[in-house]
């Protein structure tokens, strides 16, 4: 049948748009009719079921954050998601507490998504209330004073402007924050 | 089919012969080496900024977040889409025995192209980026992007259409099915994606990311490979059905695979397992596509010791199959536990868009060059010279990247190691990673500068 693709163009068009829209659509369009987790919120009040919490959208002072995270590339080099590995889930834990895996519905607010795809730096998924705003202001301004070896550009552009400083910050310690994980509120400010 | 090939390529010989004028195939020749030249400065810059993170540090616009867009849509669209166009223009009316259908249209594609591409560099320098990897270019000039690509479709397909001899030759196919896939492609990262949030955005985010090499840099790149390894070796293609099976095979299983960039991540493990199944089968196409090339060049090995293309070529059809061997077994979930989100990673996505597609591209350009110009190439021993530096800079750039990448995810699972240790331990790696870039460069200057010289040298008559 193909053969007619070697002397017929409308064929070869055809042929090569219609195999490629099975594949395309079955895998991009169909996928979230059938899993409803990655359109429904994170909501658990039940203790049994894992981390309890309820997933909120960002105030304009954390889009603002996650706008300076977007143009200054952060995603380049920072994952946000806790994979299903052990390794994941222990390194990026809190004093013996393991991190939660990610799961679909943490994310469903969130555009442009930032799960990444490279871990220069440390997944940032959970990083909400692991330090607090003096940390992070000693840290943009120059990564190396406090970690030793760290490769992270300074920016020192965004710790002099207070305004943009401050929300970027406010986006940082909402990530992970979803899940309430850390047992008794034990998050930096 | 071969005689048709041969026909098709008999230049000037032949009675009656079309002149082609090539304007367009000229517009896109200049602006993708220069293209190649700049941001292979920028490369530098950031291969540097992972030794020494200070360097140019205190700027807004010169830090790695803002550069790392500018290298990956400079190189990717700038020169690589840029160089493939171009020899798409030269190779299409040859194989169709016309001359390309509008030449001011071809000519209005490549001047739209360069403002799109300048407009990158200035709006990626400001920090615009629209966040998604691969899919940064703010909006309205994705949306010129999209009149370029109708411009370009349009003229190919409508001399296709026009063709004299009716059988088509491989790379028409594949350069049909780029055109087509593309326009699909490219909708679906840069416009589908503004419609969903989270995990179903990322899904169609990777369905663009892998199928823009996969659906993009592939088909185009095979089709200039089809052509210019029987074209310069003098020899016929070993087999066209086995060039069916890749092709058609490629049409079905390539786009089912974009979720194997998130395996072990927040998304359906169902999808997971499907990713992996259409990876494995990528074994098909790339094989008999490889094998078909390779054969053809059987008892014709030793031409590679006279013609840089040649060498440029079939180095290129070994960085493919070791490429989309990679990708495939990397797509497991054992192995993907250890090198996803390493610095295997780079390391293999520069073997696919520099090891194979660009030394096809730079293969086609320094055969193209200097017939559409008129020329003769302006030196062989340099273009030689940019060959090993390319090829020795870029084993070095790959090989370290895999090993660094493997260690580091071997470091990762090890919970007992901070992660700082982590970074402080590849910084060896980062180390000859920059000095094979290095080299890369002195081979894209050579490459460059050779081409340059060739189209301002003087004429000569050896044109064909």
């Amino acid at each position: 049948m193909l053969r007619k693709a070697d002397t017929s163009a409308v064929w070869a068009i055809v042929a090569s748009l219609v195999l490629f829209f099975i594949g395309g659509l079955l895998t991009t369009v169909v996928p979230p009719m059938v899993d409803k987790s990655w359109g429904r919120p994170f909501a658990n009040a039940d203790p049994a079921k894992g981390p309890t919490g309820t997933l909120v959208r960002l105030n304009a002072q954390q889009q603002q954050g996650r706008d300076i995270y977007v143009r200054e590339g952060c995603w380049y080099c920072h994952t946000q998601q806790i994979r299903t590995l052990l390794a994941d889930t222990k390194r990026y834990g809190w004093k013996g507490v393991d991190a939660p895996i990610s799961t679909p519905d943490e994310f469903v607010y969130d555009t442009p998504h930032m799960f990444g795809t490279k871990r220069t730096g440390p997944d940032l998924a959970r990083v909400g209330g692991r330090y607090d705003t003096q940390w992070h202001r000693t840290h943009f301004r120059n990564p190396r004073d406090l970690v030793k070896g760290s490769i992270m550009p300074a920016f020192p552009w965004i710790v002099g402007n207070p305004q943009e400083f401050t929300a970027l910050v406010a986006y940082m310690q909402t990530l992970g924050r979803a899940k309430d994980w850390r047992p008794s509120n034990d998050y930096e400010r | 089919m071969q005689e048709q090939f041969s026909r098709a390529e008999s230049g000037g010989a032949a009675p009656g012969a079309i002149i082609h004028e090539d304007t367009t195939v000229k517009w896109f020749v200049v602006s993708s080496i220069s293209y190649f030249f700049i941001v292979g400065i920028i490369a530098l810059i950031i291969a540097a900024k992972f030794v020494w993170p200070d360097l140019m540090g205190t700027t807004a616009w010169l830090t790695y977040g803002r550069l790392r867009p500018l290298h990956v849509n400079g190189m990717l669209f700038g020169w690589l889409l840029a160089a493939d166009m171009g020899l798409t223009f030269y190779i299409v009316p040859r194989l169709c025995g016309v001359k390309i259908w509008s030449e001011k249209l071809g000519v209005a594609t490549g001047v739209l192209w360069n403002v799109i591409i300048l407009g990158a560099v200035v709006s990626l320098l400001l920090g615009r980026n629209k966040g998604f990897e691969y899919g940064e270019l703010e909006m309205s000039l994705s949306v010129l992007v999209v009149v370029a690509w109708l411009m370009f479709t349009a003229n190919i397909l409508m001399t296709v259409f026009q063709r004299k001899y009716q059988a088509m030759y491989v790379s028409i196919w594949y350069f049909m099915g780029c055109l087509l896939w593309t326009a699909f492609v490219y909708l679906t990262g840069n416009f589908a994606t503004l419609l969903a949030t989270g995990v179903n955005q990322a899904n169609l985010n990777w369905m663009y990311v892998h199928n823009a090499v996969g659906l993009i840099f592939t088909p185009v790149g095979l089709g200039i490979a089809y052509y210019f390894i029987p074209r310069t070796s003098n020899t016929p293609l070993f087999s066209h059905k086995l060039s069916m099976v890749g092709f058609w095979s490629l049409a079905f299983v390539y786009v089912w695979t974009g979720a194997h960039h998130m395996l072990h991540g927040p998304i359906s493990q169902w999808l997971q397992t499907i990713a992996i199944a259409f990876s494995l089968m990528l074994l098909v196409p790339v094989w008999a596509v490889v094998y078909n090339l390779l054969i053809t060049m059987k008892g014709q090995w030793h031409q590679l010791r006279d013609k840089v293309e040649l060498k440029f070529l079939m180095s290129g059809v070994v960085f493919y199959l070791l490429t989309c061997f990679q990708g495939p077994m990397h797509s497991l979930r054992t192995v993907n536990a250890i090198v996803s989100k390493t610095d295997w990673i780079p390391g293999h996505a520069h073997m696919a868009v520099l090891g194979a597609f660009s030394f096809f591209a730079i293969a086609g350009t320094y055969y193209a060059a200097p017939r559409v110009f008129g020329k003769l190439l302006h030196s062989v021993a340099l273009a030689n010279w940019s060959y090993w530096m390319i090829m020795i800079g870029g084993l070095g750039f790959f090989t370290t990247l895999w090993l660094g990448g493997f260690w580091q995810g071997w470091q990762w699972n090890n919970v007992s190691i901070p992660f700082i240790d982590t970074v402080v331990a590849l910084k060896p790696i980062w180390t000859v990673r920059f000095i094979s870039g290095v080299m890369i460069f002195v081979g894209i200057v050579m490459f460059a500068y050779n081409i340059m010289a060739t189209v301002l040298g003087p004429e000569t008559e050896a044109a064909a």
